[in-house]
């Protein structure tokens, strides 16, 4: 009796652990976040310095994988502390009011060859929208590899009030890239 | 008008050359006055014309020397005494080094802001060197003082085609314009 219990309780924990999509740890100091943006025609690229990613990924197991990124939007660096402090702003990011950027993607499409799309939702100035991602998954010894990209309109999520509504010259396009490292 | 130099007289090329960039410097002037006067996103499309109008001196600079290296240029008038030949040439090719290191100063002052230079929005020049703060202060002074250093030769350099022209009545001001040139007044 007590055998047939072990059994059918290892056999339900191994089916639950075959079943679940692979948790992951993000390696922070390897990891990278970052926006580019578009000014008077020429593109800049500015990074995230501070994020959490929860992910959850099982290319076997796409349903049951997710992403779960909360952005730290006071970490922005452009690499230009006039410019940073503007981003920051209430016309743009306001930090003050929304400090935090969220990011859930749940549903998941298998490309081929190592290439994923996912649909999530973006919140950004308490504003909800859909965002899609591309992205590879690169399995290797020192660890996983995400890297992808998502482009948005900024304007979209309110990203741009009063004068900066305005396209002409910083553009409403911006193009959102990653590169995380993940362990197990 | 010849295309090329002749000896007396500038030709087409090197005519436009000259004033096509005399027109352009004189609009940074008033483009760089303009942004001193602006805030925020409104400096934007004006220092992005400036950087696009500068690049544009940039290329024409390089094409102009060039042209300068492969064309011989009419020598000046036999009676010019030696102290002024030193102050034309010294003066001359520190308006050509000019055309140069100001709008270089100008590109790596914007590349060590991580604000990339575009060329009237069609294509964007590589940046230089890394962000870094305290390099961009440099070339941002630097780059305002030789604008002032340019300011003042041309000055010096518009006076003294205006001497030869209405006080030695000589062809030196006429030879870079599309005009017939007066025979010697001696």
């Amino acid at each position: 009796m007590r055998n047939k219990f072990t059994s059918l309780l290892a056999l339900t924990l191994a089916f639950g652990i075959a079943v679940a999509a692979t948790q992951w740890t993000l390696q922070p100091k390897q990891s990278k976040l970052t926006f580019v943006a578009n000014q008077a025609g020429a593109p800049f690229e500015a990074v995230f310095e501070k994020f959490t990613a929860d992910i959850k990924f099982d290319p076997k197991d796409l349903a049951g994988s997710r992403f779960d990124v909360k952005i730290d939007l006071n970490s922005v660096n452009s690499s230009d502390g006039e410019r940073d402090d503007t981003v920051k702003g209430p016309d743009l990011f306001a930090v003050k009011q929304w400090p935090t950027g969220h990011y859930v993607a749940d549903k998941f499409t298998d490309k081929g060859a190592g290439k994923f799309s996912a649909t999530g939702k973006l919140t950004l100035r308490n504003v909800t929208k859909d965002v899609p991602l591309e992205f590879t998954f690169e399995d290797g010894k020192d660890g996983a590899w995400l890297k992808g990209s998502a482009s948005l309109k900024r304007l979209d999520f309110g990203v741009g009030q009063g004068e900066w509504k305005d396209t002409s010259s910083v553009a409403n396009d911006v193009k959102v890239k990653f590169a995380l490292l993940l362990k197990k | 008008m010849h295309v090329k130099n002749s000896e007396t007289q500038y030709g087409a090329v090197a005519q436009l050359f000259h004033w096509i960039i005399v027109g352009l410097i004189v609009t940074q002037f008033i483009l760089a006055n303009k942004v001193e006067d602006l805030q925020g996103l409104a400096k934007i499309p004006t220092l992005a014309l400036h950087k696009s109008v500068g690049m544009t001196i940039f290329g024409l600079a390089i094409l102009r020397l060039l042209w300068r290296l492969a064309n011989p240029v009419p020598p000046m008038p036999s009676d010019t005494p030696p102290w002024q030949r030193v102050a034309a040439h010294v003066s001359h090719w520190a308006l050509y080094g000019l055309l140069f290191i100001i709008p270089l100063f100008g590109w790596l002052m914007s590349s060590a802001r991580n604000f990339p230079v575009s060329w009237f929005k069609l294509f964007t020049f590589p940046d230089l060197i890394a962000p870094n703060r305290p390099a961009y202060e440099f070339f941002h002074e630097a780059h305002e003082l030789l604008a002032a250093t340019l300011f003042y030769i041309a000055i010096v350099h518009i006076a003294a085609a205006l001497k030869h022209h209405f006080i030695d009545r000589d062809n030196v001001l006429r030879r870079m314009l599309p005009v017939k040139l007066k025979p010697p007044a001696n």
